[in-house]
């Protein structure tokens, strides 16, 4: 035990004695996340500053009197130039295409007469509009003026059928609050749940990785491993202490970018429109099994980081070995993060994968004792089956002198 | 005391260690039934070309590698059946083996006190001892990057004697060491003899083997062909220094050409 200490202790030593590495394992990868979240805010809030600030400049060919009045009350701001001929329509269309303009508008001539001389049987006139989808203050300028049209339609209509109550047949929900039946708790599970399974397993692989091939393979390159070997302790207590240390660094920093993310959330809402609530209500229960896993999981993560690092020569070589499990944890966790509907239990048998499923079950209160019991049980025991392997390459001169 | 009773130890190298050897033959013994013993109190030299086989007997004895064949017992343990033992009675310096270069002086000395579980007080008192007498109290807080060659190799002698052990193994002690540090570390292995310690030493400088070693074990290709005191190996060869003698032990293993 006194072995495990001493490495254990010397491990978290070389990441707390030093700022440097305390800055970049801990702090750098969070203020590079909170400053890549910034810039997105800053850009998407200037796009969409420099669209609502745009004036759209709109083509309008046989406007009706009575339209540019509704524009004019809509507060819609667009620059219109009147066009009268096909030549000139024509231009306007290459415009469009070019991005120069961004709508045309083209009425039916007469429009207002037709519309209050319509008989039953008529052709119903139609209104056309151009625009291009790639420019976005095209878009723009087309829903501003969809909207204005609807106004429009509205008020011809209106003039037409006295009461417009009696257009209306049925309606849904119009005043019904209580439409959505669920557990908010649930429901506030399932959002969380589908991302924090993705973000946790990542951040928990990703926070060992560095660290972990530098543990093991860093010390073969740099020839410190032998002075720990030639040390009157058991091979399996440096094994523990490294992969004990390797939990604790990949365990907080995973716990700091989850800290970080849950500040930053509302930044990222706000940035993507989205109007999701991260209300968190966990249970004691939850909680603890939420904890027991995670560190379940991080045992599994370490003792498979520093497996691909015994066997590899150098740090380059132990980095590109461990590449392909984390490729392996991402699509996992991609994996759960779209799993939608009921999950067979023979899935909880399934190594990695049954830990992103439990952790996302836990969350939504899906996953059944048996089920969590089974998840955690097998991740521990494969990773007691690894680092067993891992001591047994450390009592090889074969793995250790390489 | 160390006892080696027919160690032998085979490597078996790779396709690319065989093309860099130019040989077909994949296995590659390193040491060939070697005997050797060592008593308390003296200082026992390896002298041997490189590749002769003295780093892989050091090897072997300090449980880095297991022999392949034969036994090696330090202070009556075992090196395969009791290497915990075996390595908490020694105290073992080769160039390979470096201290962690992100940590100061200071700490390695206290870590590897602490993994040899000598008490704190103990751990005090060494370091004042051995950091007095190597000079190196004066750069105890620097990393160990931040040293140059000659204090790192100062550092290391340090560490690997923080435990006061019995039997001191190094490996090639004085390599890349100026004459006046080299001189230094030479004077405290004479010191540690003089205590009644076990001092093992390779080297392929003769005059430091003339100097230093109590007795030498010649190594040719993996084999002792002599082994005595330096006035035992002159009268064996009628040479009138270390360097011709070894010549004519070499002659004599290898042939005139």
């Amino acid at each position: 035990m006194s072995g495990i200490r001493q490495i254990f202790g010397k491990e978290l030593a070389r990441i707390f004695r030093d700022k440097k590495m305390i800055f970049s394992v801990f702090l750098l990868p969070v203020i590079i996340m909170i400053a890549i979240l910034s810039i997105i805010n800053v850009l998407a809030s200037n796009m969409e500053n420099n669209i609502e600030s745009h004036i759209s400049n709109v083509y309008m060919m046989n406007e009706p009197e009575s339209f540019r009045q509704i524009l004019e009350n809509s507060g819609v701001k667009c620059n219109i130039t009147a066009i009268d001929t096909d030549a000139q329509m024509e231009d306007a269309k290459a415009e469009i295409l070019s991005g120069d303009a961004d709508l045309i508008v083209e009425f039916p001539e007469n429009l207002e007469q037709a519309v209050a001389g319509y008989q039953e049987g008529d052709q119903i006139p139609q209104i056309k509009t151009y625009q291009n989808p790639s420019e976005e203050y095209s878009t723009q300028a087309a829903d501003n003026l969809t909207q204005v049209l609807e106004t429009y339609r509205q008020t011809l209509l209106s003039q037409r059928v006295g009461d417009m109550e009696s257009l209306v047949v049925f309606q849904v929900n119009a005043d019904n609050d209580e439409m959505y039946i669920q557990d908010e708790e649930k429901a506030s599970g399932r959002a969380i749940g589908m991302m924090l399974p993705y973000f946790i397993t990542i951040l928990l692989f990703a926070g060992a990785m560095g660290i972990g091939t530098d543990m093991i393979a860093g010390e073969k390159e740099r020839g410190t491993m032998a002075s720990l070997l030639v040390s009157p302790i058991k091979r399996s207590s440096i094994v523990l202490g490294k992969v004990f240390s390797l939990m604790v660094i990949s365990g907080l920093s995973s716990l700091i970018y989850v800290a970080a993310m849950v500040v930053c959330a509302p930044m990222m809402m706000d940035s993507f429109g989205g109007a999701g609530d991260l209300n968190i209500q966990l249970s004691i229960r939850q909680i603890l099994m939420l904890a027991f896993l995670l560190v379940a999981i991080s045992f599994l993560y370490s003792s498979i980081i520093a497996l691909f690092s015994v066997f590899a020569k150098s740090v380059k070589e132990a980095s590109t070995y461990v590449m392909p499990a984390y490729m392996l944890i991402l699509v996992i966790g991609l994996v759960t993060m779209f799993n939608f509907g009921e999950t067979d239990s023979s899935s909880y048998m399934i190594p990695l994968y049954n830990t992103a499923l439990t952790l996302q079950g836990i969350l939504t209160q899906e996953t059944t004792l048996a089920q969590y019991a089974v998840t955690l049980v097998e991740t521990l025991v494969i990773g007691g089956v690894l680092t067993g392997v891992i001591v047994k390459a450390f009592e090889s001169e074969k793995v250790m002198s390489a | 005391m160390i006892e080696i009773r027919q160690l032998t130890k085979v490597f078996k190298l790779s396709k690319k260690q065989m093309a860099e050897a130019k040989t077909k033959n994949p296995r590659k013994t390193a040491v060939d039934h070697l005997d050797l013993t060592a008593k308390e109190g003296e200082i026992y030299g390896l002298l041997g070309p490189n590749g002769a086989g003295k780093t892989t007997t050091l090897r072997c004895i300090s449980t880095l590698i297991r022999p392949t064949g034969g036994e090696i017992y330090v202070n009556g343990h075992e090196v395969r059946k009791e290497p915990e033992e075996v390595r908490n009675c020694i105290g073992f310096l080769t160039s390979d083996i470096k201290l962690d270069d992100q940590f100061d002086v200071d700490y390695m000395f206290r870590f590897f006190g602490r993994l040899h579980r000598v008490p704190e007080q103990e751990i005090e008192r060494r370091r004042k001892e051995l950091f007095t007498y190597f000079g190196i109290q004066e750069f105890a807080g620097k990393k160990i990057k931040e040293l140059s060659t000659g204090m790192k190799q100062k550092a290391a002698i340090a560490v690997s004697l923080v435990h006061d052990p019995d039997i001191i193994i190094f490996d090639e002690p004085t390599n890349g060491l100026d004459i006046i540090t080299a001189r230094c570390v030479t004077d405290y292995l004479k010191k540690l003899r003089d205590e009644g310690k076990l001092v093992i030493v390779s080297t392929h400088i003769m005059s430091e083997a003339e100097k230093l070693c109590d007795r030498i074990g010649i190594i040719i290709d993996g084999s002792k062909v002599a082994e005595g005191t330096l006035e035992e190996l002159l009268t064996q060869t009628n040479a009138s220094d270390l360097e011709d003698a070894f010549f004519e032990f070499y002659k004599d293993r290898k042939g005139e050409a």
